[in-house]
């Protein structure tokens, strides 16, 4: 899985949902999640969490520039490896907020013609980013 | 309001422990006891009943002193009002169902509730057959009515429905929850399943090695915010396979198996025999209807 760090910006809540805006960097991740600052106590600006979601949620578009296009969440960077099998394969792309793995199928990567140092921006949607609040691990420490 | 404060050593599974618990329960209010085996739970419960007496502390239902070893108070267990079922419970065997409930009657209490129990709890049909010719749904049946017969200040469940199969279980579950309602009990229920504690419970009271160590609202003592995915459990690996750089861990969890693609990274910490958290976003699962 890829877990990154990040700092909770901003916590919007309808009902029992809550969008979360994390900053990574000087990016920005949303995660949404089936809790409340009530109902989860670190759902609040300024907590540390890490920010987790599966290498097989991990959408890629070549290139930089993806405008027109639902996923919220972008990641641009240079693809480091491709590490190619039989149906799927496994890219890490190298970002700003450090390395983040994708698992696409080996079709796409041919179809794309993507190789390693390729631009790509790697795209999370939304609902399949999951939150972990470090901060107790942190405070402990 | 039922207040108990209980001290008391016992000879637990893992050698001597003090059970040390001071809970104040409110009138009508369905609580559950969680813990492992050995925490203390049934003894409570025996406690209250007065089948098992405290080394010292308190016991008031609604304003009156059941038992108080300061003032050395201890009613015997006929003259609490409690109603009981547990797991092995006993039916008389020579009487009928109906029989059974009325033998459970108290002289002065009205004669018309054993045949609104038998309504409540749809034991009409059975009410004529010996108690022996029951299955072991229906004698469960007739010993939570024969628990209410006198209502209880406070009816008393140890683990009620854990000999019974699901579907069974989950009626009887209903049965209890409506006899609760309508007679406004203040039931105290010993459960190790957790579902059923969720379908339940108002709150529910966790305990280990004699003393409470949560208590609240079923969804807050249970909820688990590691992580945020809200489709959660916790399981045993039993096997993982190994494909091209991925894995294939199958997992444990209950009675079903589940299976998880997992990358290198993740799965190498890991082995089989060890238990993990599996965790995904609610978002994704479907919810189909079973036929059943």
């Amino acid at each position: 899985m890829n877990i990154l760090h990040g700092i909770i910006n901003e916590v919007v809540t309808s009902d029992h949902l809550s969008l979360v805006r994390v900053d990574i960097d000087t990016s920005l991740l949303s995660a949404i999640v089936i809790d409340t600052p009530e109902s989860c106590d670190y759902l609040k600006k300024g907590h540390a969490v890490q920010v987790i979601f599966k290498e097989t949620e991990v959408v890629i578009g070549k290139g930089a520039d993806h405008k027109n296009i639902s996923l919220r969440n972008k990641l641009t960077g240079t693809i480091g490896s491709i590490e190619k099998g039989d149906l799927l394969s496994k890219i890490s792309i190298i970002t700003n907020v450090g390395p983040v793995v994708s698992i696409i199928t080996t079709a796409s990567v041919e179809q794309l013609r993507l190789s390693k140092g390729d631009v790509v921006t790697g795209m999370i949607k939304t609902n399949e980013v999951m939150l972990s609040s470090i901060t107790t691990k942190t405070e402990s420490a | 309001m039922i207040d108990i404060q209980f001290q008391k050593n016992l000879n637990g599974s893992s050698g001597k422990m003090l059970l040390d618990i001071d809970l104040k329960i409110v009138k009508g209010a369905f609580v559950s006891l969680y813990g492992p085996s050995g925490a203390g739970k049934t003894s409570i419960l025996r406690m209250i009943a007065g089948l098992l007496a405290p080394d010292q502390g308190k016991l008031k239902v609604g304003g009156e002193t059941w038992y108080d070893s300061a003032v050395k108070v201890s009613l015997s267990p006929q003259k609490r009002d409690v109603g009981m079922v547990f797991q092995d419970f006993a039916l008389f065997p020579n009487l009928t169902v109906r029989g059974n409930l009325e033998y459970a009657k108290n002289k002065q209490s009205d004669g018309a509730i054993v045949g609104e129990l038998i309504d409540l709890m749809d034991l009409g049909d059975l009410q004529d057959s010996q108690t022996t010719m029951l299955s072991g749904g229906q004698k469960q049946r007739v010993a939570l009515a024969r628990s209410i017969v006198q209502k209880p200040s406070v009816l008393l469940l140890d683990e009620p429905l854990s000999a019974l199969d699901p579907s069974m279980r989950s009626k009887l579950q209903d049965y209890i929850l409506k006899a609760h309602k309508v007679y406004d009990l203040t039931t105290i229920m010993v459960s190790h399943d957790v579902a059923e504690i969720f379908k339940m419970s108002d709150e529910v009271i966790m305990l280990d090695q004699g003393c409470v160590t949560k208590r609240g609202k079923p969804r807050e003592v249970f909820a688990n915010n590691e992580v945020s995915g809200k489709f959660q459990f916790t399981g045993e690996i039993v096997e993982i396979q190994h494909q091209g750089f991925l894995y294939i861990i199958s997992i444990l969890i209950g009675n079903d198996f589940v299976k998880v693609i997992g990358e290198k990274e993740e799965v190498k910490d890991l082995k089989v025999g060890e238990r993990v958290m599996v965790a995904s976003k609610a978002f994704n699962p479907i919810i189909k209807k079973l036929h059943v």
